[in-house]
């Protein structure tokens, strides 16, 4: 025999009047929960900006709050069609949610993704780790930034960029861009949640066929500076070319320009040739401006494979 | 939908609405507070001034009660049964989003510090604004409002005044017990927060399912266009559903449009997206319903049109 009916009657029916209430109690106490857990896992960075997690925590305990106060003092209500349709809303939400947070969590382990032979790997500065912001490599003093810090620099026309410059990403290569001596290098960068992620991207040669060892997916540091994307990469190496095309050569401060308005048409076949996007981010290949690799590492996948801080000048975020 | 695809869906969805719950919570709460705290005498004062006044006050309103498109409509719900008049209720429910310091900072950060994008957006978002509060502003709360959104009923009644259809708090307004008014603020905090998360749910799916089967190419196809590009920028701020608090980064990484295209954006989706739109639908009648969908749209594809046409901005 069930509670209901060993209740007296109008207990029972005080009862019954109060289950809306107390369901959508629940209801509230499961989202602010899992809100709350969220905020507090190490997969929040997954859904949202790591900068948000104490604003989903505040919201959560706030909603848990709210919850307890349906659940623990419900008034009198009639269950309705509308109410029985935000209930089951929410917890198909909540079952969606939950089903994303395991996807996530069955993912390999972030940071301990390694294409590269342990022997070639270099470990991975945590973001909170000081690290040598102006690193020397045989000679030149290179800066360190994001590589969405630096298409936010150009994108804004600044003349300002560093003219040597090391920065992470990961490598994109497709049989079309080998053939023209080049890879994509990109980042995924999300300001507020994954919804607004953008997959920023250059194009990148290498010095000396120094990118021809690196495969499709790799997380690289590159040390190198930027080039104009010029016309000829469009075509096709001839086999006696060999290895990747090569720059022209370092440049000094601010020398690199946009490719004039002739190759324009050069340079959007160039750019349709780089795989499209994937969802969720949308994809931006970078159309001024090419990387000149002068020296690449093979790193681990960076503990937050997304970029989430953007600064505007030094110290950079990288 | 295969596994990976519905795998970035349920990530997407998951994202759009714990970044919005917030937001709606604090609007939720807000709503809330001015049911149980805020007599209908204070807010009703209002009516006595004329209907520009009321429109000029609601446009503004945002300076000072920040809030994003994620929570406004509660709000303005309640503004509405508390007696504000509309054509100051739904010119700030629909100038708010932007019109407000978080929102304008964020344009500001993401365009380089360009005052212009600024004051445009603002203007295109303002001009709209007030044109459906103008529409709008004759009516009562009460013939705006459908009294069935109401769906967890008795609680409203009885901490703030009935929920008894005509779209007015009704009852008396005196200041509960602390105890008592804490209480009564946290069931309708919650009860509010489910009746709008309903909308932002529905809302988040259909972003996410757009999001993971929309074809990115479409983007460089209708970018170089002017009359491609501001429809097209449009349509992608209601189908993406960005909050107005994020969305200028994403507009300006969209540099290879023109920029009456990228204010088209930014204008349009803190007013109308598919979060705000089962919400129009089911918190107004048929007729307002579309005075907000419609005027919106309608305003800001003209205007940007214009300013491009005319070469006011390229």
């Amino acid at each position: 025999m069930s509670v209901l009916t060993t209740l007296p009657h109008t207990e029972r029916s005080g009862f019954a009047a109060s289950l809306p209430d107390r369901a959508d109690g629940l209801c509230l106490l499961g989202l602010g929960g899992f809100m709350a857990a969220l905020a507090r896992s190490n997969l929040y960075w997954y859904f949202l900006n790591p900068k948000f997690s104490h604003l989903t925590m505040a919201a959560g305990v706030i909603l848990c709050v709210a919850g307890l106060a349906l659940v623990l003092a419900p008034r009198a209500g009639r269950a309705s069609l509308g109410r029985l349709l935000r209930q089951a809303a929410l917890l198909i939400f909540l079952a969606l949610a939950a089903a994303s947070w395991w996807q996530a969590a069955q993912e390999p382990a972030h940071g301990a993704f390694d294409p590269a032979p342990e022997a070639d790997a270099v470990p991975t500065p945590e973001p909170e780790a000081p690290v040598d912001l102006h690193p020397m490599k045989n000679g030149t003093s290179y800066m360190r930034l994001n590589l969405a810090e630096l298409y936010i620099m150009l994108d804004k026309k600044r003349k300002d960029y560093p003219p040597h410059f090391a920065l992470r990403a990961q490598v994109l290569r497709t049989p079309e861009l080998n053939a023209r001596g080049l890879v994509l290098l990109r980042r995924t960068a999300v300001v507020c949640c994954l919804a607004d992620s953008l997959e920023l991207r250059f194009f990148a040669s290498g010095v000396d066929g120094t990118l021809s060892g690196v495969q499709s997916g790799e997380w690289v540091e590159i040390f190198g500076h930027l080039e104009p994307l010029t016309a000829s990469l469009v075509e096709p190496m001839t086999t006696s070319q060999g290895g990747p095309q090569t720059g022209t050569g370092p440049v000094t401060k601010n020398q690199a320009k946009p490719a004039p308005k002739a190759d324009k048409a050069a340079l959007k076949e160039l750019l349709q040739l780089a795989p499209k996007g994937e969802p969720p981010s949308l994809a931006f290949n970078n159309p001024g401006f090419r990387i000149q690799a002068e020296s690449v590492e093979r790193i681990k996948e960076p503990a937050f494979p997304y970029l989430f801080e953007f600064r505007e000048k030094e110290p950079f975020a990288w | 939908m295969d596994q990976s695809a519905f795998a970035i869906f349920s990530a997407i969805v998951t994202s759009i609405v714990l970044e919005a719950a917030p937001f709606l919570l604090l609007g939720s709460l807000l709503s809330a507070v001015l049911a149980v705290y805020v007599g209908d005498g204070a807010l009703a004062r209002l009516a006595r001034r004329g209907l520009g006044a009321q429109i000029g006050l609601g446009l503004v309103a945002g300076l000072v009660l920040p809030t994003c498109e994620c929570g406004v409509v509660p709000v303005t719900r309640r503004l509405l049964r508390k007696g504000v008049p509309p054509g100051a209720a739904i010119s700030f429910m629909l100038a708010a989003p932007v019109v407000n310091p978080v929102c304008l900072a964020a344009t500001w950060v993401a365009f380089q510090g360009d005052w212009r994008m600024v004051a445009w957006r603002a203007a295109l978002v303002m001009v709209p604004a007030a044109a459906v509060a103008w529409i709008l502003g004759s009516a009562k709360g009460g013939e705006l409002l459908r009294p069935a959104l109401d769906m967890a009923g008795g609680d409203t009644a009885h901490a703030a005044g009935g929920a008894c259809g005509c779209g007015h708090d009704h009852g008396s307004h005196a200041r509960p017990a602390p105890l008592q008014g804490l209480l009564d603020v946290l069931r309708l905090t919650g009860r509010e927060f489910l009746d709008m998360a309903l909308f932002l749910i529905i809302g988040a799916l259909a972003a996410g399912l757009f999001k993971t089967y929309m074809p990115q190419e479409w983007l460089g196809l209708v970018s170089t266009k002017l009359w491609l590009a501001v429809p097209a920028m449009m349509l992608l701020a209601v189908l993406i559903s960005i909050c107005s608090e994020a969305d200028a980064f994403v507009a300006a990484s969209l540099s290879m449009f023109p920029r009456p295209a990228l204010l088209a954006f930014l204008a349009l989706g803190p007013m109308l997206d598919l979060k705000l739109l089962p919400a129009f639908l089911t918190v107004f009648k048929r007729r307002p319903a579309l005075v907000v969908i419609l005027v919106p749209a309608l305003a800001v594809f003209a205007l940007t049109m214009s300013l491009g046409l005319s070469g006011v901005l390229q």
